[in-house]
């Protein structure tokens, strides 16, 4: 229990009078709805939805108020802020809770947040800032630490209360992904904290001021703790003026309806999303175990500068199990999740839930309904200790995306089996592209001010396939389906580089009937800084992107920068230089210009000295594909080797398509001889194949044997360790002896 | 003249299914006519329209054409060629590397144009045609870095080259757009240059265009976007415009057609940029209320538009309204300016659903549109709409539907509205229907004011104006409870787009990126070297402004210029246009004029509190606007009767549901009412075009000047 901080002068806590309902504490509130919950299975226990059934039109025209005024906070506050994260890719987010914290409607915008911000309110609550520091009118609060609520350390949170004759009714929330966190390497997903305590600014849901106005040192320790202070400055009046107005938006409401019906509509709207939520499940998806696995590369083996127990080159686990039960309940679990590790991709409960709603809404649930009620119809576990939830409190969680990416791609692939099953075939997508490379630095810009890169043009990468389509190239983000690229000319007047091309990048794409979206790839060279690091982040050694139906996975990821590199000698000679790579078998980057060549599958690394005139390359993933890829049709592949989405030696070994160029370079798949080719392969493969229980055989011998790479040992023996269930399933899957590990070994 | 009339002013709108035509005469009063659209050619739907709304007054086109001394055309040619994608064969030349522009679009022209569902829906999500196909896209070696410093100088061999393979292709005309040419265009105009030369050799007949000239501002894809639909698109319209201008010759007109465009004012159809007429339907609104606001002393009007298919809004400030200097169209980004309208996807069109999963009431985003709802069997429409509600309660008249030319069926209407809203939400039918326009209704009311809240503002200080077929109808219900400080429905609601373009000023507008840095506490005598900068800007527009009006015959001297600014603090992406109201910056005391004006501007539409002076101003855009003095429609002035109704004017009475009773509501025909009458609530005044519902307790003021000031509760 906080100690009471008198507020006047000769204020007791005795004499104190709570801010809840009916004379509760907030606290006592929290507790009386979670005891409802437990009970009934409903939202503060209601029945009936006697607000929405009496007057339906009614209730609706108070949502509509709501959540206009939320809409209309997000759209005009937005143009406060600097970022072209916030300004050109909208990375904002505003939301009404209620005073218990739970969502009741929420703007346009990063719908990640459905619930993240709920936890950092019952955070507060649960930590009685009741009493101290107190919850006044006019009070500001502001969170950004993912183990209290949020999806990562960049995105930063207001909470501004709303109170109506002496009770609070409600917070208002906004949040916006800021362009730096100050953490030990620059940029908003740093990837250099290996404990929270490098992860950057600490905001731990700090009271951060008062009568609508921020404490002075607040700003000023946010103004030294980041890299880039003036858009910080901005973000936050962002914040904080579309929290006042929403307030002002809710206070009208209440002015227009009366208290107790506000009352009743928030908790109704909550109960009622509750249910509308278990409804759609049951029309979308059909009951049973859906299970699905990715894997998530961090291979950090010999990163100079990093302790030994950091520098490890990993593979994480990331396997799912989504539970559909016979009345709409939708358990996820992920359990057999590898441990949580000394690197900033760990996920607390809330950075979880994020990707959960963020995916939810672009299939299942697309639509401004959406709040809490969604989440209080589902169940999860998040295993202790690991990736997915870990717990520890010096567990660095700035770059979470850099697993929730990878990792989510199972829920994707999950939820389309369902609804492929339940008949909605237009619907069904295959795993959507990673958002990586995620290019990345910091130093001085070409203005010689502090600065903190990360080009968002990593948004528009390439969807999954469909089940009746290709997927879309070069379009969304797993985590914002508007995508935009955003102008050339925008992202070189903020950062200091130059685009020597931005074109599209064949090969990307995840092959099958049909195949994923494509991805694209930009050239830059460094630009007129003195003063600049640059770091790669994103996936090399796996497949995070898997196909569906017998669909291929996307291509995975490889770093290739030049250092010292002879373009500006070429510029001033006139001679040629390259503007991208396409085809690293045959690379442009390679022919076209000398220097030192980082050409690897280091795609996970510390930021290192880039110099003016050295290139740096950032190609943009694609989707899954979807179906055999000798189904494909070949004037869809004649199509792709056309508009440079699929490179001609691919043709054959992939497609089974016998293509050939005519007199003008237009390539021409030949039907027939295609026809006869597939046939082949289609008779090669019977000839390979070999029966599931003789391979189940061969690959259990490999598990004894250890004849498997150490960090795959390694990752599974961290699975068994840390779950018994978990290493159960897999020790009774392959047969293996109850005390089995795999020998680590080198 | 036979009928005695004078015809001045006359102004077509024509839009996706309808030619409207406006035509004024001296003494302000007016008549409407409709016709069909001809998009293959629109001089047929033009004429077909004047003939209409002539016959009115007893007129033919032969005796009223010569009378007139300013015509207005505003149309869907170009809109029409971009959607199909039918157009001259244009080559286009981008700096190297950046060849994949048009099918890469920036991502973002995947969803552009989508509903807020299907924008998070991603398996909706689509690239468009590309605009200009990969292989007529050729890439130049050289860079213009953002200092406008040559980064990359150009390698004229791989221009020529370029160049060549393109009139090889057979290309009509070449685009240059090269990155950051708003700051330095030299490698735009060399390649110009070379490229004028080897089409002079080739004896070929292929224009050049340069974004550089054409549209010289920031935004590298939206710029090149502007400038293929200028050349694919714009240019070849301009013979449509010829020929519309050409039939008006024919029958003995003597004025020069103008076209309405993007930015607010009306251009000659010889203007150098068309593809800036490419959109101007939708703002004819907001240019009417402009004019009224001057005539009426109005400070701030709050414009809706309820049509069909959409409610489009505007909002007028201290009598300006907005810019924006990047809108899209058409799925399509684009750079050039254009009046701000919003559009929210619910007309009387829009159907009524009830979502399956919640139980809960969907108003649109689709729409019946022309095909009315359930009521208009012919319209093959199943799913009931706003219009349907409006009938089933009362409020349309269902035999004097535009006119009477349309018989609705309000049985049918009923029992659909029983069938999938009422019985679903376990209501009455008409409960349902007043409950559903009740809502939508207060979904508009939202939407208005929260941008007038955007704007910094209280609905007190805005007058709010209705118009558009739906907005007379709604009107009542939106304006319910909101404390406007007055509320105006002109009778000619129905044709206030059109009689909008009418009221346009001859004005070009020429914005060019500038990106001028004003750090904090610069002492004036360095900002007079910022002001030297600017003004060399504004003397190239103001050259370009000239150019453009001596094709019209207007000397300089006629012109009156005004310069803009877009101003933004330093570091920030989004800027506001401060009007200097001077023809030039001459010194530093005006620069703080504007800056100060800037400041005042930005705390009204963010917050006092944000504003941050500390961080220093940049000025993004530079703006040349310039005038000249044309005929503007008079307002119509009608001598003052009784506050009664002449009994003329009195229809008898129709019961109407509402507010869950049965009202008896008194019907009057709106062309025979007089200046002067006051309707009183529950009313309902007829006219052909429009049906305008004066709720109870409320009362409608007809004024000398034939507008409506309805006053709610």
């Amino acid at each position: 229990m906080a100690t009471f901080l008198p507020k006047e002068a000769g204020e007791t806590e005795k004499g104190y009078k709570p801010i809840g309902w009916d004379g509760m504490t907030l606290r006592e509130m929290l507790e009386t709805s979670e005891r409802l919950f437990a009970e009934t299975g409903r939202y503060w226990g209601i029945e009936e939805l006697t607000l929405k059934e009496k007057d339906p039109i009614r209730y609706e025209k108070i949502f509509a108020k709501l959540r206009g005024g939320l809409v209309n906070a997000r759209e005009t506050a937005m143009n406060i802020s600097a970022s072209p994260i916030v300004q050109e890719l909208g990375e904002l987010c505003f939301a009404f809770y209620t005073p218990e914290g739970d969502s009741v409607a929420l703007s346009t915008g990063i719908i990640v947040h459905v619930h993240t911000m709920s936890d950092a309110i019952k955070f507060m609550i649960r930590n009685d800032y009741e009493l101290n520091p107190r919850i006044r009118p006019g009070d500001i609060f502001s969170n950004n630490k993912p183990s209290i609520g949020d999806a990562h350390n960049a995105d930063v949170q207001t909470f501004v209360p709303i109170f109506w004759e002496g009770e609070l009714i409600g917070w208002a929330g906004g949040v916006t992904h800021v362009t730096d966190i100050g953490a030990s390497t620059p940029g908003n997903v740093p990837v250099g904290p290996i404990s929270s305590y490098e992860d950057g600014l600490d905001l731990t849901a700090n009271k951060v001021g008062e009568n609508d106005i921020l404490y002075q040192d607040h700003e000023i320790r946010c103004e030294m703790g980041v890299r880039t202070p003036m858009f910080w400055k901005l973000d936050e009046r962002t914040r904080v003026a579309g929290c006042h107005m929403i307030r002002y938006a809710v206070e009208r409401i209440i002015q227009g309806e009366g208290i107790d019906t506000f009352k009743r509509f928030i908790r109704e709207a909550i109960e009622e999303g509750r249910r509308s939520f278990i409804h759609r499940v049951k029309e979308l998806l059909i009951p049973g175990k859906y299970f699905a696995v990715t894997f998530v590369d961090l291979p950090l083996e010999g990163e100079m500068g990093l302790p030994d127990y950091a520098a490890v080159d990993r593979l994480s686990h990331a396997p799912h199990e989504l539970t559909i039960g016979p009345n709409g309940e939708f358990h996820i679990s992920f359990d057999g999740a590898s441990k949580w590790g000394y690197h900033s991709f760990n996920c607390p409960p809330s950075a979880m839930q994020g990707a959960i709603w963020v995916l939810l809404t672009q299939t299942m649930i697309p639509n401004d309904k959406v709040n809490d009620g969604a989440y209080l119809a589902t169940t999860h576990f998040f295993p202790p200790y690991t990736l997915a939830n870990p717990v520890v409190k010096e567990a660095a969680t700035g770059a979470a995306w850099g697993f929730l990416i990878p990792a989510f791609t199972g829920l994707i692939r999950s939820l389309s089996r369902g609804l492929f099953a339940r008949g909605y075939l237009e619907e069904v997508l295959s795993s959507y592209a990673m958002t990586m490379n995620a290019m990345q630095g910091g130093g001085k810009d070409q203005y010689g001010r502090e600065t903190g890169i990360l080009s968002f043009e990593l948004s528009a990468v390439g969807t999954g396939a469909r089940s009746v389509l290709d997927g879309v190239d070069y379009a969304a983000a797993m985590w914002n389906p508007e995508g935009n690229m955003g102008d050339i000319e925008v992202w070189e007047l903020v950062i200091p580089l130059m685009y020597l091309g931005r074109s599209v990048k064949p090969n990307t794409a995840g092959p099958g009937k049909y195949r994923g979206g494509s991805g694209f790839q930009s050239l830059y060279a460094i630009w007129k800084s003195l003063d600049i690091v640059m770091q790669n982040a994103g996936d090399g050694n796996v497949f995070p992107a898997p196909g569906i139906f017998g669909g291929y996975p996307a291509a995975a990821g490889y770093r290739h920068n030049v250092l010292g590199a002879d373009l500006l000698k070429r510029f001033e000679e006139g001679r040629e230089y390259p503007t991208k790579e396409n085809d690293p078998g045959d690379s442009e980057i390679s022919r076209l210009c000398e220097g030192k060549h980082l050409f690897d599958k280091r795609t996970l690394n510390y930021p290192y000295r880039m110099n003016h005139g050295d290139i740096y390359y950032s190609w943009y993933r694609g989707g899954g594909g979807l179906g055999d890829p000798l189904e494909r049709d070949p004037a869809l592949i004649e199509e792709d080797l056309n508009n440079d989405i699929l490179l001609p030696r691919y043709a054959l070994s992939i497609y089974g398509a016998v293509a050939r160029q005519d007199e003008n370079g237009r390539w021409v798949v030949d039907r027939e001889a295609t026809e006869k080719k597939r046939a082949e392969i289609r008779e090669e493969r019977g000839r390979i194949a070999i029966p599931v229980f003789q391979f189940l055989t061969e690959e259990r011998e490999r598990i004894l044997k250890g004849d498997i790479a150490l960090k795959v040992r390694r990752m599974y023996n961290e699975s068994i360790e840390l779950s018994t269930e978990w290493g159960n399933w897999f020790k009774s899957f392959w047969n293996l002896p109850p005390d089995f590990r795999f020998s680590e070994d080198e | 003249m036979q009928s005695g009339r004078e015809p001045r002013i006359i102004a077509i709108d024509a839009g996706g299914t309808m030619t409207d035509t406006f035509i004024i005469d001296r003494n302000g009063e007016f008549v409407v006519g409709k016709a069909q659209t001809t998009p293959e050619d629109e001089s047929l739907g033009f004429m077909n329209s004047s003939k209409d709304a002539l016959s009115y007054w007893g007129m033919d086109v032969k005796e009223a054409f010569p009378a007139i001394v300013t015509g207005i055309y505003s149309g869907t040619t170009i809109i029409n060629r971009l959607l199909q994608r039918k157009g001259r064969k244009v080559g286009v030349i981008v700096s190297k590397g950046m060849e994949d522009y048009f099918r890469l679009e920036r991502g973002e022209q995947t969803y552009l144009g989508y509903s807020y569902s299907d924008r998070l829906h991603v398996c909706t999500h689509q690239h468009n045609p590309p605009l200009v196909p990969r292989n007529l896209v050729k890439g130049v070696p050289e860079r213009i870095d953002c200092f406008g410093d040559v980064a990359i100088p150009l390698q004229k061999e791989e221009a020529k080259k370029a160049i060549l393979e393109l009139l090889d292709e057979g290309v009509e005309a070449v685009c240059v757009n090269l990155l950051f040419s708003y700051r330095n265009p030299t490698h735009e105009l060399q390649i110009k240059e070379m490229a004028q030369e080897l089409i002079r050799e080739r004896g070929l007949d292929v224009e050049v265009y340069t974004s550089s000239e054409y549209y010289p501002m920031r935004c590298d894809f939206p710029r090149a976007n502007t400038l293929v639909i200028e050349a694919a698109y714009a240019e070849p319209s301009r013979v449509h415009m010829r020929n519309i201008d050409a039939r008006v010759k024919e029958e003995g007109g003597k004025f020069d057609l103008r076209i309405m465009a993007s930015h607010g004012g009306t251009i000659s159809l010889e203007a150098k940029d068309l593809a800036r007429t490419l959109i101007s339907g939708p703002i004819g609104g907001v240019i009417g209320a402009r004019w009224l606001m001057d005539k009426l002393d109005i400070e701030n009007a709050f414009c809706t538009d309820i049509g069909g298919t959409s409610f489009d809004l505007a909002i007028i400030t201290s009598k300006e309204y907005d810019i924006k200097p990047y809108p899209d169209i058409a799925r399509t980004l684009l750079a050039i300016p254009l009046v701000e309208t919003d559009s929210v996807g619910a007309g009387t069109g829009s159907f009524i659903r009830i979502n399956p999963t919640s139980g809960r009431i969907e108003i649109g985003p689709d729409s019946a549109g022309y095909l009315i709802g359930t009521s208009w069997p012919e319209g093959g429409v199943d799913t009931p709409t706003i219009n349907d509600c409006d009938v089933a309660l009362g409020l349309i008249n269902p035999d004097y539907f535009l006119g009477g030319e349309i018989k609705l069926d309000k049985e049918r209407a009923i029992a659909e509205i029983e069938r999938q809203i009422a019985k679903p939400l376990g209501i009455g039918v008409y409960e349902a229907a007043s409950g559903v326009v009740e809502l939508f209704e207060e979904t508009l009311k939202n939407e208005v004011f929260a941008r007038i809240l955007g704007k910094g503002y209280a609905p007190l200080n805005y007058t709010l104006l209705s118009y558009g077929g739906g907005g007379p109808l709604h009107v009542g219900g939106i304006s319910e409870k909101m404390g406007f400080e007055d509320v105006l429905v002109p009778t000619w609601a129905a044709g206030f787009s059109a009689f909008g373009c009418a009221c346009s000023d001859f004005e070009y507008r020429f914005d060019a990126s500038l990106d001028l840095p004003i750090l904090p506490g610069l002492p004036d005598d360095a900002k007079e070297g910022l002001v030297a900068m600017i003004n060399a800007k504004c003397a190239s527009l103001r050259e370009r402004l000239i150019t453009e009006f001596s094709k019209s015959g207007v000397d300089e001297s006629k012109i009156s210029f005004t310069v803009y600014l877009r101003m933004q603090y330093l570091g920030q992406l989004r800027d506001l246009e401060v009007n200097t109201g001077k023809e030039w910056i001459s010194g530093a005391k005006d620069l703080n004029e504007a800056i100060d004006a800037f400041e005042e501007l930005y705390s009204k539409v963010y917050a006092r509190a944000a504003r941050s002076p500390e961080l220093g101003h940049l000025i993004t855009h530079v703006i040349m606007a310039g005038k000249t003095d044309v005929e503007k429609p008079n307002i119509p002035l009608e001598p003052l009767s009784g506050e009664d109704p002449p009994s003329e004017a009195a229809k008898g009475t129709r019961k109407v549901y509402r507010k869950g009773q049965w009202l008896e509501a008194s019907l009057y025909e709106m062309g025979l009412l007089k200046a002067g009458n006051t309707i009183k609530g529950l009313s309902i005044i007829e006219s052909p075009s429009t049906t305008f519902v004066v709720p109870p307790g409320a009362s409608a003021y007809l004024n000398e000047h034939l507008i409506f000031h309805l006053k709610t509760q």
